[in-house]
């Protein structure tokens, strides 16, 4: 008996017909539930394939806003950002026009994997920062970088000015921004240029009304009053964030508290002859040795600022500064300042643009600097139980701002790079970790 | 100090002995025959072109030599010597050659201005600031009561960004010379440096006084002043009676400033004669090639009211054609003119006639227009007949005579037109035609993209309502042509599925409708566009047209929630970076707009 069974023999053009269909649906079917089911997390890329940098800092903020973690994910494709996948935060990007990337658990196991074994890290974001920028209150945000920053990122501050920090509002803070300001009292030496302009009056009437109500003579007496506030937050545990002219005249302001430093528009006398040897630079953040300038026709406060851009006889030509690199994982508070999508930047003047190497205390971290240049860019330090951070110049994208310039309208600039380095200071505040220093 | 050398025959001695031994041997293998016959400011200059820089200087000391040795000073020959010297040496990266020559000659001519102008600017092109100011000293006491060494010494400080020892140096100035120091125009350009706008405009109100030529000067600085400034520019040079330099120059320094009705403004206030009459026909051009036509009419408008010139005539009616204003461009057309200025009658004809069409085309009175061209007779050539055929057609149409305007296209080039053609057909509710024909249409009017637009989306080749329409259009009945439009939306809206309807192009009816109309006629077509066509390319426009409306009238809430549905439902949307950015200006993320809308009228 033929105990054979005979099965229908499938050709082999059928066969593979078969397998393709199933095959086919399978991949549907996929892409269907790829569809259908949302994803666990959303990547901020903050390489190139990040359309708005800039405002991707302020869809993190609103992240933590609104209450969720982030993370950090220092030199992982520029300094990305891990978000919970939320309507809120996908209706925020899409508003904001910020690139998100929607990724499976998976695909974050393979990041952690990637990130695990080479000179990256994934910081924990989880509060809030409570920021407060020095300026006065009605001031329009279009001639401060930090401001206009904030306001086009859109994250939360609020503006304190002399009259709050005398009073010891900074304590209510965690993070403070200080932009132009002389710290020194004398205006940024622009009395010669500015007396007769009205917001010159306006500014010099103002001061001098505050330092008054204060019980002070003059307006440097206020000014470095308010320095050494500033520098008692910082060394309670504040985060301190400088730019352009406030680096160099708070250090001013602080070292020569007790010194009179400014030019006899300001106080009425001239600066002490000896002022050099009075300034008490062990009470400085950054700085020390600094010869101050005591002429009030010079337009420079010392020799701290390299550049010296608005004394034509020293100006130095802007070049670039490149971002040094640090370990994620040992140095997790320079990688976090520094992290962004170039390493090179294109300079830009400020009343101080840079800072000269010969006059930075030892224990200064320099961030950036510009190759075979005496000076540095941008220098961070811990002082007390607080830490400083300060770059030089005015406006990242508006590298010769002068005033009276138009303000920088920054939507035509949503990916700039040096911009993005004033927005690490400001999400560096709400990281977990404690740092831990190499 | 340097003190004047007055002995003759100690002049000549010192002269000989500094400039005869580096004459160079180029010069000295010459000969002195040679010397006398070869001119050797020639040799220098060309020496100089063929960069033989070696034998340019050695002949331009030759020249210097001549010059200083020739019985009466030739200060032209001196000053041409020293300045190509000084070029040459700047060339061959030896600028401080110069410097010792200069020394020399100033020993017998201490106040020559073109020696202690080269003697400064070396000095301080090459950073030796205390050395020269040494110099500026020296000149300044061999110059007496004369401006020149502050006004060289201020320029030079101010260029390389030393505005505040500029300050000093002219402070000085102005209290040693007084006004015969002329250094109005440097302490003027000192406060522009500055950004002391006010002053500025003080002090070159104050230089153009005596100094006219400065008026240029004057423009290019202070129409640099930023927005938020000039108003107090204008207050300084309106100030007083109207003189033609400052109020040119506030006319001037308007148009640089997109102001072009502010500048009229401030010329027309001129009294006519000769001078201002110039200043208007430079303005009237000036507003024409800014398409300011407002104000190009009234400016050519002036400049006929006094001259009754047919240029000027012809100028106003077409500026006036062209701003839109047909009624005046008529009047204007059909003015007398005065005097031999009007022209010969066939001159004014060619000139004026085809105006007069055009305006009575705008207009809509067509058999205006065509009596006028038949009476024009002989007097229009066969080009301008021609050329007028188009504003004819328009008038008929406009008229709403599509037979009338037919025929006039029957009669003319225009018949092979495809625009012409094109329109004609839609008209006539052929919109095969009118889509084979238009989409070969060589301009790109607003309403010719619109109509193209249109007729791809209906896929029908007939309907006499569109082209009804379109034909309201054409009337400026915009009106009516929301009306038709609107109707045919709704008949798409109505008709079965099977039938042949323009029913893919409702939302772009709609959103014609919507353009044409305003207030909250245009909102319920917008809104009626997204409620009910949410899938067609329209919808986001009808978002972003909305938001704008609703911003315009102050309701910022309304706006942000439309643009936020636009950028969150819309992504791939071309108008999202309009939309976000309409947004961040609305929450005030981004600075206001530095640019004000131009004043035209």
């Amino acid at each position: 008996m033929d105990t054979r069974v005979s099965f229908p023999i499938a050709s082999g053009r059928s066969v593979l017909r078969a397998v393709a269909q199933v095959a086919a649906t399978l991949v549907l079917g996929m892409m269907v539930l790829a569809r259908a089911l949302p994803a666990q997390s959303l990547l901020v890329p903050m390489d190139d394939g990040q359309r708005n940098h800039l405002k991707a800092y302020g869809v993190t903020f609103a992240a933590l806003k609104g209450g969720l973690k982030a993370e950090w994910l220092l030199n992982y494709r520029g300094g990305s950002f891990l978000l919970a996948d939320t309507p809120e935060i996908r209706r925020k990007a899409a508003l904001d026009g910020v690139s998100l990337e929607p990724v499976t658990d998976g695909v974050v196991a393979s990041m952690r994997a990637e990130i695990a074994g080479a000179n990256m890290d994934a910081v924990v974001l989880e509060r809030v920062p409570k920021i407060a920028i020095y300026r006065p209150v009605n001031q329009p945000p279009w001639d401060d970088a930090v401001t206009l920053a904030l306001t086009y990122a859109g994250i939360d501050f609020t503006s304190v000015w002399d009259d709050a920090v005398m009073k010891g509002d900074l304590s209510k803070y965690d993070w403070v921004h200080l932009h132009h300001e002389d710290f020194t009292g004398q205006f940024n030496k622009l009395y010669l240029a500015y007396r007769d302009a009205p917001w010159f009056v306006e500014q010099r009437d103002r001061d001098l009304a505050t330092a008054r109500a204060f019980g002070l003579n003059d307006v440097p007496a206020l000014k470095k009053s308010v320095a050494d506030n500033i520098r008692g937050f910082v060394e309670k545990g504040g985060f301190l964030f400088a730019m352009c002219g406030a680096t160099e005249s708070l250090d001013l302001g602080i070292a020569g508290l007790n010194v009179d430093i400014a030019g006899p528009y300001s106080d009425g006398t001239p600066p002490a002859a000896d002022a050099d040897a009075k300034m008490q630079w062990t009470r400085a953040l950054a700085f020390q040795g600094a010869h101050v300038e005591p002429s009030p026709y010079i337009n420079a406060l010392s020799d701290i600022d390299g550049h010296q851009v608005n004394v034509a006889a020293r100006r130095q030509p802007l070049g670039a500064f490149t971002l040094f690199d640090f370990s994620a994982k040992l140095d997790p508070v320079p990688a976090m300042l520094v992290q962004n999508h170039r390493t090179v930047v294109p300079d830009f003047y400020g009343v101080t643009t840079s800072f000269n190497k010969a006059v930075l205390k030892s224990g200064v971290t320099v961030l950036a600097s510009e190759d075979g240049a005496p000076w540095v860019k941008y220098i961070h330090g811990d002082y007390g139980k607080g830490s400083w951070t300060f770059l030089g110049g005015h406006d990242p994208e508006d590298p010769q701002h002068a005033i009276g310039s138009a303000p920088t309208d920054l939507s035509l600039h949503p990916t700039s790079p040096a911009y993005r380095l004033i927005l690490n200071n400001v999400l560096f505040p709400a990281a977990k970790k404690k740092p831990r220093k190499t | 100090m340097v003190r004047p050398l007055r002995n003759t025959w100690l002049r000549h001695l010192i002269t000989v002995a500094l400039f005869a031994a580096p004459v160079g041997a180029g010069a000295q293998s010459g000969g002195s025959a040679a010397a006398d016959t070869v001119d050797p400011l020639g040799i220098a200059m060309s020496a100089e072109e063929k960069r033989d820089f070696p034998k340019a200087v050695a002949a331009y000391r030759v020249v210097l030599q001549k010059g200083m040795t020739q019985g009466t000073d030739n200060a032209d020959l001196i000053a041409v010597a020293l300045l190509g010297l000084e070029r040459v040496w700047a060339e061959t990266g030896a600028r401080d050659s110069i410097l010792p020559i200069v020394q020399r000659v100033l020993l017998l001519r201490p106040s020559d201005p073109v020696g202690r102008s080269i003697q400064l600017r070396t000095l301080v092109g090459l950073g030796r600031d205390d050395d020269a100011r040494q110099a500026f000293l020296s000149w300044r006491r061999a110059a007496g009561n004369d401006g020149a060494p502050y006004r060289d010494y201020a320029r030079l400080l101010i260029s390389s960004g030393r505005a505040q020892a500029a300050d000093s140096l002219l402070t000085e100035a102005g209290r040693t010379l007084g006004r015969a120091g002329m250094i109005s125009s440097e302490v003027a350009q000192l406060h522009v440096a500055l950004g002391r706008w006010n002053a500025a405009a003080v002090a070159f109100r104050d230089a153009l006084a005596d100094q006219p030529y400065l008026e240029a000067a004057a423009m290019f600085a202070l129409a640099r002043a930023p927005a938020p400034t000039r108003d107090s520019v204008r207050t300084v040079l309106l100030e007083g009676p109207p003189t033609l330099v400052l109020r040119r120059l506030m006319s001037t320094i308007e148009l640089a400033w997109n102001e072009p009705r502010r500048g009229w403004t401030a010329l027309s206030a001129l009294k006519a004669d000769d001078s201002s009459a110039v200043a208007w026909r430079e303005f009237g051009e000036r507003a024409e090639m800014a398409n300011a036509w407002l104000v190009a009419r009234d400016a050519w408008t002036a400049v006929f009211e006094r001259d009754g010139d047919l240029d000027a005539q012809a100028r106003a009616a077409t500026a006036a054609l062209n701003a839109g204003d047909a009624a005046s461009a008529l009047a204007m057309a059909r003015r007398e003119g005065r005097g031999n200025a009007a022209g010969k009658p066939a001159t004014r004809v060619a000139m004026l006639v085809p105006v007069e069409i055009a305006a009575l085309g705008e207009l809509g009175r067509a058999a205006e227009a065509q009596a006028r061209l038949d009476a024009a007779g002989k007097d229009v050539d066969e080009t301008t007949r021609a050329m007028l055929s188009r504003p004819l057609v328009s008038a008929w149409l406009r008229s709403g005579d599509l037979e009338r305007a037919r025929t006039a296209v029957a009669g003319s080039d225009l018949a092979d037109d495809d625009e012409t053609v094109g329109w004609l057909a839609l008209y006539d509710g052929d919109l095969a035609t009118a889509r084979k024909r238009l989409v070969r249409a060589e301009t790109r009017r607003g309403e010719l993209v619109d109509a193209l637009g249109l007729l791809a989306r209906a896929r029908i080749d007939r309907s006499p309502a569109l082209g009804q329409a379109f034909l309201a259009l054409a009337k400026r009945d915009s009106a009516e042509a929301a009306r038709r439009f609107i109707a045919l939306a709704d008949s798409a809206g109505t008709a079965p599925a099977s039938s042949l309807t323009i029913g893919d192009a409702s939302p772009a009816l709609l959103a014609l409708a919507a353009r044409l109309v305003h207030g909250k006629e245009s909102m319920a077509l917008w809104d009626r566009i997204v409620a009910s066509h949410p899938k067609s390319p329209e919808a986001p426009e009808a978002l972003l047209s909305s938001a704008r409306a609703l911003r315009d009238a102050g309701d910022k809430a309304a706006a942000t929630a439309r643009l936020e549905r636009l950028l969150v439902e819309y992504p791939q949307s071309a108008l999202l970076p309009q939309a976000r950015r309409d947004l961040e200006r609305l929450r005030g993320a981004i600075p206001p707009s530095p640019y004000a809308a131009p004043h035209d009228s």
